[in-house]
């Protein structure tokens, strides 16, 4: 079972081969909803034209973060290693990534208010997002454990 | 050897004004873990982990929290950051 751990400063993270393909599966079918997940993010201002320079300048940069985070995770998944070491930075990466398709699972699932863990129903959970929805998050959660331990 | 003139004060004409600053405003939302917040709001802004985790349940119980003031370019860096992470962050004029 997969697992995470901190070691030396390092953060070990362990996957079998199963759960890097089904991890990598993860990511390759919730990445092209991403965007549609990143419409409902608010606006960084109320003025229309602060808006307009903040998507013309600072969001193609965050933009390119999102795929560089992606690109950690395939690169990290794909080394075929049981044992992945990786570095803050490389942890960072995967948490981000891990956050952005968690919201993109959200969204598909349609996810919009607190309270839809308690409220799900077993046809919701059955549902394949929901399943990729609360592995992204056991990953994110054991991730910031060991990053905070 | 010359005298040396009395040097009058230069009057000053400039005034500086200091912008007022700015708030960042990280917004609740249903699907962002509570601890990866904490830890977001601890690497950007350097909380300790109570303050965070004060703020983070601020956000999640009345809809948002101020994390932040900060001039227009920090705050504006400081959402950048935020969106970054993926956590839904405004920046507002105090």
């Amino acid at each position: 079972m997969a697992s995470v751990l901190k070691r030396r400063g390092r953060i070990q993270v362990r996957l079998d081969e199963r759960e890097r393909t089904a991890l990598s599966d993860i990511v390759a079918q919730l990445q092209t909803h991403i965007t549609r997940a990143l419409a409902t993010t608010p606006r960084a201002y109320d003025d229309e034209t602060m808006q307009g320079e903040y998507d013309r300048w600072v969001r193609p940069e965050i933009d390119r973060g999102y795929e560089a985070d992606l690109d950690v995770v395939r690169d990290g998944l794909s080394a075929g290693d049981e044992l992945l070491v990786l570095t803050e930075a490389q942890v960072y990466a995967w948490l981000r990534a891990f956050n952005q398709l968690r919201l993109a699972a959200a969204s598909l699932l349609s996810i919009t208010d607190d309270g839809w863990e308690a409220e799900a129903s077993d046809e919701f959970r059955a549902r394949p997002e929901y399943g990729m929805l609360m592995a992204l998050g056991w990953l994110q959660e054991e991730l910031v454990a060991a990053l905070e331990s | 050897m010359a005298t040396p003139l009395p040097v009058e004060a230069p009057v000053r004409r400039e005034q500086v004004v200091r912008e007022p600053g700015w708030n960042v405003i990280v917004w609740n939302d249903p699907v962002t873990l509570m601890s990866y917040v904490v830890l977001v709001l601890r690497k950007l802004f350097g909380h300790d982990h109570v303050t965070a985790t004060t703020l983070m349940l601020q956000v999640h119980e009345t809809g948002k929290a101020v994390v932040a003031t900060q001039p227009r370019e920090q705050a504006e860096v400081s959402v950048a950051r935020l969106h970054a992470f993926g956590l839904q962050a405004t920046l507002a004029r105090l």
